[in-house]
């Protein structure tokens, strides 16, 4: 900002003065000293000289009369100042002057970008405000509380306050021009706006990972399906024993089971890239891909859990940590422990898709594999030579072909799907 | 010097009587305090009174209830005030931040009894002197015979208000009592080196105020012009100048080194004021003059010590003070 | 109802209190001939006992005062100019606003304490300082200035009668502003703002001289639309923040002009008040005109250094700026 140049008192009587005629242009240098105004006062004339050195960037045009003391131009240190300025600074609007109006305005600018000190000013037109990547948002305390309590984001807003500041008329008008926007869609049949979820949080988190897994991987998806109708039995036994047991052991329980079981006969699904290594891990921490309330009312969010050492615990451990971990996601209680060192992944929409639904569900980076169940079918397949009513789950398996290839992975799904129909191989 | 003050009064026995008790309570009070500071129990600090208690004694023993006293703020006032028949034990509770103090526990050693006359203390030295001049303006305006016993020190007479006060109390003739109780010592400052003239009450010349200097360790010599000055005073005749050369035997406050500008004071110094101790030189007296047997002066010693013990009972029983921020708030403005 | 001067308003003040209660009375220098108009004749009214002249000596002066105070009677003391209560200032401000506060609340100190301050006679710093900052910061003692002559007589009255030591200056500038001024009794309370001008688009706070400047200043931007609310605290201690934060629920901008020097003066403690209690209504930053912090000069330099019409406009248009779009 240039240093300011005010209307000087030249005599003691002298309440105003009238500047008759800025002797240089605007954008002009100007030195010390030099003359550039000539003022009236009391019918008396001033032939004033810089008291700087600079840029003139004039503020007050020729003809106005202005009270002393009052900013009538800045010396500035360039051109670019000058022209910055006069982007920015607002001009004292004198139009209660009726000569003012017959000036000709010394800034080659179109009239609409004098501003004004009035405060019933004209609102500017609802454009999204251009601010530079990382610039801070300024707003007035009561414009930020005004945003706040509706819900507005500052960051589409122009601010017309000094330096852009958002101030209370910007969001009175940002309100108004929401209201008139979506007034005035209707009748066109355009589109009308429900709800505006900026990508933040949870979701760009989410967003960001999924980009990244699809893009630093060379992932696949394979499904089949098995016949879970003995587990589903065998889990009836357990279910009516649910006092003793302590739970109502459910069946993500068993797939868990069944995963580890298949992990033992293919050691490389258990495996997460780190750098340019593949590492094999030897405990299994199951990851459980978790469904979670997003930011409004129409999205939703995910998360993966972590459920640590399943190989070694029963299903009735697993089945109560696995509850316990998703009631703390949920309230918000997870520890970093709760939500880190997954190697392997279940993701399972069994229950909440349509039954036998195909999926191809994305890996949770950096682990090489991923099981995703569906919900069961009833299906006539052939058992035993004959064709019988049997529950069919839909299984997928996801696995990055950049770790391991397509042979120990039909081995890991088929070492699944045996484990799934035939319960006690992995209750071994 | 204008002498016209002394010799006009003899002391009665019964005021000799009334003089040395007072001068046994001012030293068993003191020794208490200095005690009490050596043990921590005191907030704040201490100025020891021993050596320089006749003069406050002498000055306000014969008060009346309703004369002004400006205590002097060696021994905290403390000689002064039970002269003048205070009852001191709200001042030690005040003194151990009790909420029993005379002034609720908030001002650490500044007392304040408003019924008995004696209305501020303060830090600034001099802080006397102004008031002085209005509470003897009310006492004239008043015209009942009060007067104010206005007792500092030497070095309080560097003070530029004291040299206004000297000048309106006796451009006016207030009933105001200039007692300077001089023992040549501020805090390491000597009066020989800060004052130009040996004597204080030359100042009082200089008004056209009458003056006296006293032996300040005789109570009974002070006392006697002390009841001079006030009976002029209430007589309407104006003010004067009592000047009293008196000692300081200890340090200026408890913790502070001894020094006579920046070096210690010398034994010899030390053992030349204990020469004229006041309580001994007043005992010398009433027994000489049979005004008091030695039995009785042991019984006053006594009584004087069971009077100590109630007072620091009652300080040491009484509750810490600890109002709130908003009480104290609260207490900022009068009603 | 008739109009009578600021200085005269606050001498009736004095009349009427001398007359009501005995135990009032004044200490001043000069004050029964009467520097200022409005001691000038109390001497032969109520008598040398009670309108009292002393020497320069201004600790003995408020010695007497306090001294009297101390005693029960009810002392206005008169500085004549206010910078001249420093030359005793321990006395006025410390002993005196410590008093019934740090001796337990035993006895209060009715003193009232005043003396012409404010620029407008150009007579350069001792005479034309403003002393209401320094005495709003000593605890115990309430500050408060007139700015008009109703003001004047109702709040001198109001601080003879308070209990408490009460600074209330009378800006020389205003002096002979004439104001409507009842005959029946009445007293302005202390601790209470006064909104003299409603509006809405800004809230200006100012006093005495600079009260007037802003209604001055808010005339002449109504023409432009700009509706100016104007707020006399009329006392700086007890303050009256709840006034100007009422007002800025309506109008969101704050412009605070305070006839002082910027650094330690009362519109910084105003502005910290406001931007902690009502920071949410804030649409612009609270903006202060004061003096610059320099010894007032005296000369034609005092017309441009000082707070004025020119210097309140552009606050007040500083707050309502806004850009082009």
């Amino acid at each position: 900002m240039g240093i300011q140049y005010t209307m000087p008192k030249l005599a003691m009587a002298m309440n105003e003065g009238t500047i008759n005629e800025w002797l240089v242009n605007h954008g002009d240098k100007v030195e010390k000293g030099q003359q550039i105004m000539n003022v009236e006062t009391e019918k008396v004339s001033y032939e004033c000289e810089s008291p700087e050195a600079g840029y003139l960037c004039i503020v007050v045009p020729e003809g106005e009369t202005v009270p002393c003391d009052t900013l009538i131009a800045h010396f500035c240190e360039s051109e670019d100042e000058v022209a910055a300025l006069m982007a920015s600074e607002p001009a004292n609007d004198h139009s209660a002057n009726a000569q003012d109006a017959a000036a000709a305005p010394v800034v080659a600018e179109p009239p609409a970008a004098t501003a004004t000190t009035s405060a019933v000013a004209p609102a500017p037109a609802g454009a999204v405000p251009a601010r530079a990547a990382g610039e801070r948002i300024k707003a007035s305390p009561l414009a930020k509380k005004m945003a706040r309590d509706n819900n507005l984001n500052l960051n589409l807003i122009a601010g017309t306050g000094p330096g852009g500041r958002i101030i209370k008329c910007d969001i009175e008008e940002a309100l108004v021009r929401g209201v008139q926007q979506a007034a005035a869609a209707v009748p066109q049949g355009g589109s009308i706006e429900k709800v505006r979820i900026p990508l933040k949080g949870m979701r760009k988190t989410i967003a960001d990972r999924m980009m990244q897994s699809l893009q630093t991987t060379a992932q696949l998806s394979s499904n089949w399906e098995s016949d879970i109708t003995d587990l589903l039995a065998t889990r009836k036994k357990f279910v009516a024993r649910e006092q003793q047991l302590g739970t109502k052991v459910s069946v993500n329980a068993f797939i868990i089971k069944a995963i580890c079981y298949a992990i033992k006969q293919v050691p490389i699904t258990n495996a997460c890239r780190e750098g340019d290594d593949i590492v094999i891990y030897d405990n299994v921490n199951m990851g459980i891909a978790i469904a979670m309330p997003g930011t409004t009312e129409y999205d939703s969010g995910l998360m993966v859990a972590v459920l640590h050492n399943v190989e070694r615990k029963g299903l009735v451990e697993i089945d109560l940590e696995m509850k316990a971990l998703i009631n703390r996601v949920r309230n918000g209680e997870a520890t970093p422990e709760d939500l880190s060192g997954s190697t392997i992944t279940l993701s399972s929409t069994a229950g909440i898709a349509p039954p036998g639904l195909s999926t191809t569900p994305v890996l949770n980076l950096p682990n090489a594999a991923l099981v995703g169940p569906s919900t069961p079918v009833e299906k006539p397949v052939v058992h035993n030579g004959e064709i019988v009513q049997r529950t069919m789950m839909p299984m997928s398996f996801t696995f990055d072909h950049c770790l391991l290839d397509g042979e120990p992975a039909a081995r890991f799904m088929t070492a699944l799907h045996e484990a799934l129909e035939n319960p006690e191989l992995m209750l071994a | 010097m204008n002498m016209a003050l002394s010799s006009a009064i003899t002391l009665t026995k019964e005021q000799m009587v009334e003089l040395f008790t007072n001068l046994v309570r001012a030293s068993h009070y003191d020794k208490m305090m200095y005690r009490r500071m050596m043990q921590g129990k005191l907030i704040g600090f201490y100025h020891p009174a021993e050596g320089a208690i006749a003069p406050g004694v002498g000055a306000c023993t014969f008060l009346n209830k309703d004369d002004n006293l400006n205590p002097h703020h060696r021994g905290h006032g403390i000689t002064h005030m039970i002269s003048k028949g205070i009852d001191v034990s709200s001042f030690l509770a005040e003194h151990t931040g009790k909420d029993s103090g005379c002034c609720l526990g908030r001002s650490a050693w500044h007392f304040s009894y408003p019924d008995h006359k004696v209305y501020q203390q303060s830090g600034f030295i001099g802080h006397n002197f102004a008031p002085s001049v209005g509470w003897g303006w009310a006492a004239k305006r008043r015209n009942q015979g009060q007067v104010v016993m206005n007792c500092s020190g030497d070095g309080s007479y560097g003070e530029g208000r004291a040299h206004e006060s000297l000048l309106m109390c006796q451009n006016w003739k207030l009933p105001v009592i200039f007692f300077c109780e001089n023992n040549g010592m501020a805090i390491f400052a000597s009066a020989e080196e800060m004052h130009p003239t040996e004597d204080i009450s030359s100042l009082a010349q200089g008004y056209g105020m009458p003056a006296v200097i006293l032996d300040g360790q005789d109570v009974f010599a002070v006392a006697e012009v002390a009841l001079a000055a006030i009976d002029r005073a209430r007589k309407g005749k104006g003010p004067s100048f009592i000047e009293c050369k008196t000692m300081r035997y200890n340090e200026h406050d408890i913790g502070t080194p001894d020094l006579k500008g920046w070096e210690e004071r010398s034994e010899e110094e030390h053992a030349e004021m204990r020469k004229r101790e006041p309580v001994a030189l007043a005992t010398e007296r009433v027994l000489a003059d049979g005004i008091l047997t030695q039995a009785e002066i042991d019984g006053i010693h006594e009584a004087a010590l069971s009077e100590i013990e109630g007072v620091e009972a009652f300080a040491d029983n009484s509750e810490i003070a600890k109002p709130t921020e908003e009480e104290l708030l609260a207490a900022v403005f009068a009603d | 109802m008739r109009t009578i001067t600021l200085i005269d308003a606050i001498k009736e003040a004095y009349q009427e209190e001398l007359r009501r209660d005995e135990d009032v009375f004044m200490v001043g220098q000069d004050i029964r001939g009467g520097i200022f108009p409005h001691t000038k004749g109390l001497v032969e009214e109520f008598g040398a006992d009670r309108i009292v002249d002393t020497p320069i000596a201004e600790s003995g002066m408020y010695g007497v005062a306090l001294g009297a105070a101390q005693e029960g009677l009810r002392p206005i003391v008169d500085f004549m100019f206010g910078g001249f209560s420093y030359v005793t200032f321990s006395e006025c401000s410390v002993t005196t606003g410590q008093y019934h506060f740090l001796h337990g609340s035993q006895r209060p100190l009715p003193i009232t304490m005043t003396a012409g301050v404010g620029t407008g006679q150009r007579l350069a710093n001792d005479h034309a300082m403003s002393i209401h900052g320094t005495f709003a910061h000593h605890p115990g003692i309430k500050v408060a200035m007139p700015s008009t002559p109703y003001d004047a007589k109702g709040m001198f009255k109001a601080a003879i009668r308070d209990n408490n030591p009460v600074m209330i200056p009378w800006h020389m500038g205003i002096m002979m502003l004439k104001g409507e001024v009842p005959e029946e009794e009445y007293v302005v309370p202390l601790g209470v703002a006064d909104v003299k001008r409603e509006g809405s688009d800004v809230t200006v706070l100012a006093n005495s001289l600079q009260l007037q400047n802003a209604l001055k200043v808010a005339d002449k931007l109504e023409k432009e639309g700009i509706s100016c609310e104007v707020i006399d605290p009329r006392s700086f201690v007890p303050f009256d923040l709840d006034t100007v934060l009422k007002s800025l629920e309506k109008t969101n901008r704050l412009v605070v002009v305070d006839e002082d020097w910027e650094s330690g003066s009362f519109a910084n403690t105003v502005s910290a008040k406001v931007m902690e209690h009502g920071f949410d209504l804030l649409d612009a930053p609270v903006t202060r005109v004061t003096l610059p912090d320099m010894p007032v000069p005296g000369g034609y330099m005092e017309d441009y250094i000082a707070p004025n019409v020119n210097k309140i406009e552009a606050a007040i248009r500083s707050v309502l700026a806004r850009m082009a779009a």
